[in-house]
């Protein structure tokens, strides 16, 4: 800091015993202004703040109390009539069995993308970043290359994949003679739920990957030379030495992997199945949608918004807690 | 018991309730209602646990 290199003015003037110096660099942010002057600064800085405030204020905080208010209304979204229910929609939602297993599929899609995300695109990663793969570029590439393409794209490319009769998938067990394994993928009520997140962990994987391997790239070459010499497996120095040096990396994904379980699955939900057959494909957001603008019960929709808005709150916040811990320094 | 036995045992322990924590979710699904999601919210929770405990020794 420069602010050490100006003696303090006792000692300028010659004073053996000064008075004990202000902190090292309160005077160069201002410490000693008058407060005139500060109260112009805070005013300036708070000027500046607010077209940005009132814009989050406007888009975020007003619409999202806004969703609040109307859980407690029964509203059919065109009429004038608007009539305060209490928490009638929320009593509705116990004993609403299609927004209980739009719920069980948010959860099973939540639990299922992110454990098969997170171990694939840490896998790739590692093989990518540490092993000398020939032509490593390319594969980055081609696995990255979903993510840049729009998630309506990506349903319709699915739904082509699954289709019954010309589709990829059922065309090449046929032609691997493996007829027995033919399914309907988006008519079965089983399975089309792990249809949608297959296409989930397409569409995200290749993001992932690449944001493992710019933390992986950043951990430096010695350690593993180290640890090389210590007599470390790669196993092992996976699990010791780049797990805890990308934990940040990670902590910030598992909270990505949350908001996109909730909000991607809508639009592949939407563009793949409509949340059929019989509504084993449906999810909250999709739900929520449906009562709201298809069923005209406004207030019912916004009900289901406020759990979602909990319950991705509290996953976020839990996860948040499980996860954290001192960063490490190298 | 040896600290290297001791480790692999949690390892493998830690594995299998993990294993055994996404096998609920999936098999929960299949029946629709409030208990079979309650099991699954209850699944997850014990994935989160499992995450605070394995993260615990580097707080």
């Amino acid at each position: 800091m420069t602010t050490s290199a100006t003696p303090p003015p006792a000692q300028r003037n010659g004073v053996s015993k000064a008075e004990p110096a202000p902190p090292a660099g309160r005077s160069r942010r201002g410490g000693g202004r008058s407060p005139v002057r500060r109260r112009a600064d805070t005013r300036f800085v708070l000027l500046c703040l607010l077209p940005a405030l009132v814009l989050f204020a406007v888009f975020m905080i007003v619409p999202t109390l806004n969703v609040f208010r109307m859980s407690f209304y029964t509203w059919s979204g065109f009429s004038p009539d608007m009539r305060f229910v209490g928490l009638d929609n929320f009593r509705a939602l116990l004993d609403d069995r299609q927004f209980v297993r739009a719920f069980q599929n948010t959860v099973a899609l939540l639990v299922v993308v992110t454990v098969v995300t997170t171990v694939m695109g840490l896998f790739l990663a590692a093989l990518m970043t540490r092993q000398r793969l020939r032509g490593r570029n390319l594969y980055r590439f081609v696995l990255y290359v979903p993510n840049v393409l729009s998630v309506v794209v990506i349903a319709a490319i699915f739904s082509a994949v699954y289709d019954q009769e010309n589709g990829l998938l059922n065309g090449a067990l046929r032609l691997l003679s493996l007829d027995g394994l033919q399914q309907v993928w988006l008519g079965n009520q089983k399975i089309v739920l792990y249809s949608v997140a297959v296409a989930m962990v397409w569409q995200s994987l290749g993001y992932y990957m690449v944001l493992y391997m710019s933390s992986m790239a950043s951990v430096p070459e010695e350690l593993y030379e180290a640890s090389a010499l210590d007599g470390a497996s790669p196993t092992r120095q996976f699990f010791a030495l780049t797990l805890p040096l990308i934990w940040e990396n990670l902590r910030t994904t598992l909270t990505f992997f949350i908001m996109s379980a909730v909000n991607l699955s809508f639009v592949l939900v939407r563009a793949m199945t409509g949340g059929g057959p019989d509504g084993s494909s449906e999810v909250l957001l999709s739900y929520m949608y449906k009562q709201a603008y298809t069923n005209s019960s406004y207030g019912y929709g916004m009900a289901i918004g406020v759990v979602i808005f909990a319950f991705s709150f509290l996953v976020s916040l839990l996860v948040s807690r499980a996860t954290r811990r001192e960063p490490l320094r190298y | 018991m040896k600290a290297s036995t001791r480790t692999a045992l949690l390892v493998a322990t830690r594995t299998l309730l993990a294993a055994a924590c996404v096998t609920l979710v999936v098999t929960a699904r299949t029946t629709a209602g409030w208990d079979s999601l309650l099991v699954m919210l209850a699944a997850l929770a014990g994935l989160l646990a499992l995450l605070a405990s394995y993260n615990r020794r580097f707080r």
